[in-house]
C-alpha cells in the first residue's frame, strides 16, 4: 500500500511514517504543508492519504481543503483525514461528492496501531470511517422526522458500525450475531434510507452520508 | 460646537472690518480724485462715511443685530453641550460597567481554566510520568505488569487529549479559528442534540473578538433551548444590516423563558454588553421562544472557504 502522509509536526509525522512502515506500508511522500500535500497527491496518485486537517501555511484547514480539492481532480481519491477535534460539518464536505474512500478520525485513533491501519486499508479500498466521536453525536440527536427514526434500535447498531468503517464480519463479531443476520439489517437499513439497489459499498457510503445528514 | 461658535464670531468681526475699509477707501478714492464733486449729496454720505458720523451708526447697529443674532444661538449650543454632557456621562458610566463585568468574567474564565487544566490533563499526565516511571522499574522483573501499566499509560494519555479538546472548544473552537462565525454556527447546528437549521447571510466576517462572543451566545442560547425549551425544533438566523450584526435563534419549545433566572441568558447579555451588543427575549408561556442579539459592528473581508 503506497501512502501520503502530510503532517506539519515533525515527531507526528515521523512517527506515524515509521508505523507504517512497520506494517508494511510503502511511504510515497511525507509532507509538511498544504501546496506540498495537493502537489504529492496529484504526481504520486498513492492508495491512500494520511491528512492532518490542520497544515501551514494557513494553520486552519489546510489540509481538509488540500484533500477535498485533490479529490475534485481525482474522484475518489483515498483519504484518511486526521484531527485534533471532530466535525459533522467537516465529515459532510468529505463524503458530499459519494464517491467514498474517505475516513476522518481523531489522531490519537493512531495510537491503536493495528485498528488504525485496519481503518486505512479499508479507506484504500473505498469504504468510509467516521470517528466514534463524530457517531456518537449523530445518535445524541433525537430527530424525530428524518428517515433514520425509521431504524430499530438493532439497525441504528449496524448503522452506527458501519460509520465506523466496520466490515459486516466485525459487525457480526461485534453484536454476538451471524454474519447473514447483519447482512439482513444491512438490506433492511438500506431499503429504510430509500437507497436504490447498487454495489454493496456504494451503498455502505451513501447509508452513512444519509446519517449524517439525519 | 466650539468651532461653530468660533466661525460666527469671525464672521461678524470680518464684516465690521469690510464696513470700515470700504467706508475709508470710498473717502479716500473719490474725494482725492474728485470725480463726484458734483453731486453734493453723494459728497456728504461719502464724507459722512469718512468722517464716522453714519459710519459709527451703522457700526452700532451691526454689532446689536449681531449681538441679538448670536445670544440665541449661544443659549442654544450650551443647552446642546448640557445635554451632550448627561449623554457622556451615562456612557461613561456604562463604559465602566461593562469594562468590569468583562475584567472579572475574563478573570474567572482565567481562574477555571486554571482548575480545570490542573484537576485534569495536567494530573493525568503526572499519573503519566509516574505510571511511566513504574513501568521502567518493573520492566525487567516483572514484565507483564510494566505491560499493564503502559497500557494504562495510553489510556490515561488518550484521556487528557479529550480533556484538553474539550477546553480548547471552550476556549475558542477550532471551526471558529479555520472557518469563521458562518461556518462555526452550521457546525453549532449540526452538532445539536435538537435539530437545528441555521440561515447566515454575512457578506463579511465581524471583527474576532465580536465574532467570538456571538459564538458563545449562540452556543449558550441553542444549549438552553436544548435544555429547558422542549423544543423540536431550532431556527438560527445571522444578518448583517447597517453596521448591525443581528442574530435571531428561534424554538419551537413551550415557551417561559425568563432572563431573570438562571445564568445562561443573563451570561449572554454580559458578553454582548462589552461590544454595546444588546439582547431581546420574547418567550410567552406556550412559546414560541425568540432571542435577538444585536451588535454594532464592522465587518472586514471573507475567509477563504473551500466550498
Amino acid at each position: 500500500m503506497r501512502v501520503v502522509v502530510a503532517e506539519d509536526l515533525f515527531l507526528l509525522r515521523e512517527g506515524i511514517t515509521r508505523l507504517l512502515q512497520a506494517h508494511g506500508c510503502d511511504i510515497a511522500a511525507a509532507v509538511g504543508d498544504g501546496p506540498a500535500l495537493i502537489q504529492a497527491l496529484l504526481s504520486e496518485r498513492p492508495d491512500v492519504a494520511i491528512v492532518d486537517v490542520r497544515l501551514p501555511p494557513t494553520f486552519t484547514d489546510e489540509g481538509l481543503r488540500a484533500a477535498l480539492q485533490a479529490r475534485r481532480q481525482v474522484p475518489g481519491l483515498p483519504v484518511l483525514v486526521l484531527s485534533q477535534y471532530v466535525e459533522q460539518l467537516y465529515a459532510r464536505e468529505l463524503l458530499a461528492d459519494r464517491a467514498g474512500g474517505v475516513g476522518y478520525l481523531l489522531k490519537d485513533r493512531v495510537f491503536t496501531d493495528d485498528q488504525f491501519v485496519d481503518v486505512l486499508r479499508t479507506v484504500a479500498k473505498g469504504g468510509t470511517v467516521m470517528d466514534p466521536e463524530v457517531v456518537a453525536a449523530l445518535l445524541a440527536r433525537h430527530s424525530r422526522d428524518a428517515p433514520i427514526a425509521r431504524l430499530t434500535e438493532r439497525e441504528r447498531d449496524v448503522l452506527t458500525l458501519m460509520a465506523e468503517g466496520r466490515s459486516n464480519t466485525a459487525i457480526a463479531q461485534q453484536l454476538f450475531v451471524s454474519e447473514k443476520a447483519v447482512s439482513k439489517h444491512c438490506t433492511s437499513i438500506f431499503a429504510k434510507l430509500d437507497l436504490p439497489p447498487s454495489e454493496s459499498d456504494n451503498r455502505r457510503v451513501l447509508a452513512v452520508l444519509a446519517f449524517l445528514n439525519s | 460646537m466650539f468651532l461653530g461658535l468660533y466661525a460666527t464670531f469671525l464672521t461678524g468681526w470680518m464684516i465690521l472690518m469690510f464696513f470700515q475699509v470700504i467706508g475709508n477707501d470710498y473717502y479716500t478714492l473719490y474725494s482725492g480724485r474728485g470725480l463726484l464733486a458734483m453731486n453734493a449729496y453723494s459728497d456728504w454720505f461719502i464724507t459722512s462715511i469718512g468722517s464716522g458720523v453714519v459710519r459709527d451708526v451703522m457700526t452700532s447697529a451691526l454689532i446689536m443685530a449681531f449681538g441679538v443674532w448670536l445670544v440665541p444661538r449661544t443659549i442654544g449650543v450650551h443647552a446642546g453641550l448640557v445635554q451632550r454632557n448627561a449623554a457622556l456621562t451615562s456612557r461613561v458610566t456604562r463604559l465602566a460597567e461593562t469594562r468590569g463585568t468583562a475584567v472579572d468574567s475574563a478573570a474567572a474564565e482565567l481562574r477555571r481554566l486554571e482548575r480545570d487544566l490542573h484537576d485534569g490533563a495536567q494530573a493525568r499526565l503526572v499519573a503519566l510520568g509516574i505510571n511511566l516511571r513504574a513501568a521502567e522499574h518493573l520492566f525487567k522483573t516483572n514484565p507483564d505488569a510494566a505491560l499493564a501499566l503502559v497500557a494504562e499509560s495510553r489510556v490515561s494519555s488518550a484521556l487528557a487529549l479529550a480533556e484538553l479538546r474539550a477546553l480548547v472548544r471552550g476556549i475558542h473552537p477550532p471551526v471558529l479559528a479555520d472557518r469563521g462565525l458562518a461556518d462555526a454556527i452550521r457546525a453549532l447546528a449540526l452538532g445539536s442534540p435538537v435539530p437545528a437549521e441555521a440561515d447566515i447571510q454575512l457578506p463579511g466576517d465581524p471583527p474576532a473578538p465580536v465574532e467570538s462572543a456571538v459564538y458563545f451566545a449562540v452556543a449558550e442560547v441553542l444549549a438552553n433551548a436544548v435544555k429547558h425549551s422542549g423544543a423540536g425544533h431550532v431556527h438560527i438566523r445571522i444578518a448583517y444590516q447597517a453596521g448591525m450584526l443581528r442574530v435571531e435563534v428561534t424554538d419551537d419549545g413551550h415557551g417561559g423563558a425568563d432572563p431573570a433566572q438562571g445564568t445562561g441568558l443573563a451570561g449572554v447579555e454580559r458578553r454582548m454588553s462589552t461590544f454595546d451588543g444588546i439582547v431581546a427575549v420574547s418567550s410567552p408561556p406556550g412559546g414560541p421562544t425568540i432571542i435577538v442579539i444585536e451588535v454594532p459592528c464592522a465587518l472586514s473581508l471573507p475567509k477563504i472557504c473551500s466550498s
